[in-house]
Order: structure tokens, then sequence, then C-alpha cells
């Protein structure tokens, strides 16, 4: 590895270190991304029981397995808004500045920012299987699935923070980016993580067919209600992995950008 | 020395925000030459392109027209062994209040490539020398004002640099923060590091700069040695308060014995061409008008002097 190469990833294992370190000593910001989709879950599985009888509802044992899906990725999104909200408060503060002026690699600033979540996607996806299990849920893919689940959703918190981090980059203002919050709820909603597309129709459907959470979703429900296959596996994490691509890229030139013109 | 071997060189540094009816020409044509191991002061009020101009020179900024090199490479070509050769201590000390300061310290180390095993010992050593040993495992946000600017110090030394950008370092500290952190920038500069250090502060500059440069609408107004400068302007100032009536009969008393000076409002001054010996001469010019002074202070010339004198207006109680 040529020294530019060792150093950029010391640069990145030090900035990651920052960012989950910022998180572990800020449990207000991350209590309710996991409370939240929890208590979703426990409204979903109390009021939509008898759901699961509606013609077009994949088979399940219970609402809580179908439910397990919608709840990672509704706990990885929030987790990302506040990674991101952190990245625009480090410029809001000057600290981003510090960063820059040091000879450090562009990429390694925005990896090491965007570790935090993406640690923390793992660990929320671990967190709601383990915390439900004792209320019954299952998952049919077994250990391998589980695994497979949590580096779905450690790249899910990449992809959804890069994008956000761009708005970050883009704004400078952690208001900003905050206030993107109930347009992330509302997306989620149009989408398939409380219900199966298949027993949705009109307007509804067809938003949450273009919706791309949908797609995301479905990817750790079929891990959560089949067996484990291959395509699902791909699907929970070539999908976010994917637009991880397309985020970081676009944040970097985002970034660029702002460099340029400011 | 000549030019090449000067740490900080800028010619013609231009940089505009805005477009059309917005434009505004933060900086406008600034020329610098630092030479190695001298304290340069960059003088100026809140707003005049102090910190504009250390952005560009540090590479935060590109700017609009003109050139720079630091420690003899181009900011805009050569910008990350810029980065490798400076220390930037910028305004405000945006420090990650959740962070320790050894935490941050040893960040530092890493994002300038400093060898792992030799981390912990340079965060020590850095520490102790801006006082801050007992403080390094607490988190920032428990730190004063005045620990934070010298923590902020000690990251902006962690390489060992030979240049030095110092942006407002004592803004808003108290008296006694303000006098450790000069020490502390004295014992760098005796060390043999060359420092900018841009300040709104008159005292800072006279008391650390060995050369100043005075800003004012982006650009410099005046440069040299803060002796020479107030040599140059030459009269002391003679500043008098008098009752609101008798302001416009005792401004016409005190133009007699030199020019007009700008002061702040409700007081008038005048340059005393004859120098501190006009004093009671005043006094009795005013005395037989019947002008009643109520303060007077004759006052040596200042850097202020030579503020107003280049700008019109008067930099102390401007900010």
């Amino acid at each position: 590895m040529s020294t530019m190469a060792l150093r950029r990833r010391d640069q990145i294992g030090a900035l990651s270190s920052r960012s989950v370190l910022s998180l572990v000593r800020q449990p207000s910001l991350v209590v309710p991304s996991l409370v939240f989709p929890l208590f979703f879950v426990a409204l979903g599985t109390a009021s939509f029981a008898r759901a699961i009888n509606i013609p077009g509802f994949p088979k399940v044992d219970s609402y809580l397995d179908f439910a397990l899906a919608g709840s990672v990725v509704q706990g990885v999104l929030f987790g990302s808004v506040t990674s991101a909200t952190a990245l625009a408060t480090d410029i809001e503060t000057g600290f981003f500045d510090r960063l820059l002026v040091a000879p450090s690699s562009r990429t390694a600033i925005l990896v090491g920012r965007l570790a935090g979540a993406m640690v923390y996607g793992l660990a929320q996806t671990l967190f709601f299987t383990v915390v439900l299990f004792p209320f019954g849920l299952s998952i049919q893919s077994g250990f391998l699935g589980l695994i497979a689940m949590m580096i779905g959703g450690l790249f899910t918190a990449l992809a959804v923070g890069a994008l956000m981090s761009a708005m970050a980059i883009k704004t400078g203002s952690s208001e900003a980016v905050q206030g993107s919050f109930p347009l992330i709820f509302i997306l989620l909603f149009f989408s398939s993580a409380f219900f199966p597309r298949q027993t949705m129709d009109g307007v509804y459907r067809r938003i949450a067919d273009l919706n791309p959470l949908s797609y995301l979703v479905e990817g750790f429900r079929s891990l959560t209600i089949d067996q484990l296959t291959l395509t699902a596996v791909l699907q929970t994490i070539l999908i976010p992995a994917a637009i991880s691509v397309v985020g970081i890229g676009f944040s970097l030139r985002t970034l660029h950008n702002r460099l340029a013109a400011s | 020395m000549t030019s090449t071997q000067s740490p900080i060189i800028a010619s013609d540094l231009v940089r505009i925000f805005g477009s059309g009816e917005d434009e505004v020409r933060a900086v406008d044509g600034v020329n610098l030459e630092v030479t190695a191991g001298e304290v340069f002061g960059f003088l100026g009020p809140n707003g005049a392109g102090k910190s504009t101009t250390v952005r560009i020179l540090t590479t935060l900024l590109k700017p609009s027209a003109g050139s720079a090199s630091v420690a003899g490479y181009d900011i805009e070509v050569e910008a990350d062994a810029v980065r490798r050769s400076i220390g930037v201590a910028l305004q405000d000390a945006a420090i990650d209040p959740l962070m320790t300061g050894t935490e941050l310290l040893r960040l530092q180390a890493v994002l300038y490539g400093i060898p792992r095993n030799a981390q912990h010992e340079r965060a020590g050593e850095l520490l102790e020398r801006v006082g801050l040993s007992a403080a390094g495992d607490r988190r920032v946000g428990t730190y004063s004002g005045g620990m934070r600017r010298r923590l902020d110090l000690a990251l902006a030394l962690i390489h060992e640099p030979s240049v030095l950008f110092l942006d407002e370092p004592t803004t808003g500290l108290d008296p006694m923060s303000r006098m450790s952190l000069w020490e502390e920038i004295r014992r760098l500069n005796n060390d043999g590091t060359t420092v900018l250090l841009t300040t709104q502060y008159l005292e800072e500059a006279d008391q650390l700069a060995d050369r100043v440069a005075i800003i004012d609408n982006g650009k410099i107004v005046r440069e040299g040695q803060p002796e020479a400068l107030k040599t140059d302007v030459g009269a002391p100032t003679l500043l008098i308060s008098v009752a609101d009536d008798h302001v416009e009969p005792a401004r016409e008393v005190l133009a007699q014995f030199g020019e007009a000076r700008p002061t702040a409002e409700g007081t008038l001054g005048v340059g005393l061409t004859q120098g501190a010996g006009d004093v009671s001469n005043v006094v009795r010019a005013l005395d037989a008008q019947g002008i009643v002074v109520e303060h007077l202070e004759l006052r040596a010339p200042s850097l202020d002097d030579v503020f107003a004198e280049a700008t019109g207006h008067r930099l102390e109680g401007a900010s």
C-alpha cells in the first residue's frame, strides 16, 4: 500500500472513531432512533394483527415478522439524518475548516463522518432483532440472513447518510438537514414499510412502486419472512451499496463545488 | 533575504463575493511579503478583509485573482504541500466539544501523518507546553475560552510547522488569558516560527508584531514597523471634550494648532504640529474664547493614529 493510501486509511480510521464516539457521547441523539421504530412495530403489531390475512399479504407468522424490515429501515433513516446533521454542525462551527486546512483526504473526511452512521446502522439492525425476539420475532433466513441484514443496515446507513451529507455540504446548515426529516418520514409512509405493495392500489400503489425505499425494505423483509436466497441477500446489500457509491460521488462533487465557490 | 525565501508572499490578491450589485471585493489587491522568523501583524476592523486573506493563504478559499506562495509552495497548484507546511488556528477556535484535548491532538496527529508511536508523546508535550496537562482528559466542552484557544494553538503546532497563521487568536479573551497566549506566541517566534497574526487589537499588534499591515475595505493602507509607522504620523494627538454648544468654537480654536484628527463621537482631536509643548497654548486659547474644557488628554502617536490617518476613522472602539 502506498504512503498516501496508508495515510488515507489512518485518517478514515481516526475520523470514523470520532464520529462513533460522538454518537456514543450523545445518547439523547441516539435514543429516539431506537425507540420510535420499536414504538411503530408495537403499534402495528397490536393494531394490524389480523391484516396478515388480507389477500396479497405475504405468508407470515405474525405482523411482527413483517414489520421488522420497516423498523430497521426507519431506524437507519433516523440515524443517517443525525449523522448528516453532525456534518452540517461541523461546517457551522468551523470544525470542518480545521479538517480541510489539514493535509487530509477529502474522501476520508466524508467517509469518516459517515462511519458513525454505518456502525450505528449495523448496531440498530442487531438491536431491533434482539429486542423483538422475545416477542415472537422469527427470522426465516437464519443466522446468515441476520448477518446479511446487518451488512444491509450498514450500507443503507451509508447510502442515506451520503445523500444527506450532500445536502449538509450544500447548505452548511444543520437546521436544513433536520428540516428534511418530515420529508423522509412521508417517503417511508409512501413505501411498503408498513404494508405490502400487493395490498395497495391507486396513486398510493404507484408511488410505492416508484419509491426506492420500498425495494430497500423488501430486501430486508424477504430475509425475515423467506428462506435464505442469494437474490434476497443481493437485494438487501447491493441496492444500498450501489446507492452508496452514487451518494458518496455526489457528496464529493458537492464538496468540490463548495470549496471552489466558497 | 530575497523574495524567493520569504515564507509568505502574496501578489495582487483579490477575492470577490457575489456578483452584479451584490458584488463585494472582500480582498482588493493585497500585496504581502512576510520574511522568515518575523511576527507579522494584520490589523483591521471586522470585515476589513483580514480573515478572507488568511483563508486564501491557508488554501481554504481560492482567490478571484492574484497569486500567493506559502512556505515556498503555490497556494493553488501545491495546496497539499502548503497544508503540510503550515499551522493554522482559525477564528473562534472551532473544537469538537465532545472530544477531550488529548483525543483532538491525536486526531490532528493522524491528519498530519505523525507516526502512531510518536502521537501520544507529541500530544503530551503540547498539552504541557500550553499548560493543559491536567485538563487533557477532560471534554473540551468543559474548557474556558482561554483554554480552548490554548488547545487550538497546540493543535496548530502538532507537526512543528515553520509558518503559523493565527486568526484573531485572543478575540474575546480576558486580559490574563490574552497575556498568556502572547507569551506563547513570543516563545514560538523565538524558536524560529514565522507568524502571521490577524488582530483587531492595537495593543496586540504593538506588543507582538515586528511589522504591521493595516487593512481597511480589502486594501492594505499602511505597512511597516509599528514604531516607524507611529513616527511617520508625527504630532501627538490632543483630545478634548467640551459642552455641546462649545463644539464648533472649540473646533475653530483647535484648527490653529494643527490638523483635526478623527476621534470617537463627543470628542475633538487635533494633531499638535508644535508638539506637546503647545498644550498650554491650546488651553489658554480655549479659555480666551470662554470655552470650558471638560476633559483633556494628550496621546503619543499610536497605531490607532496611524490607522486614523490612513483611513479617516478610528479602529479603537469601532469593533
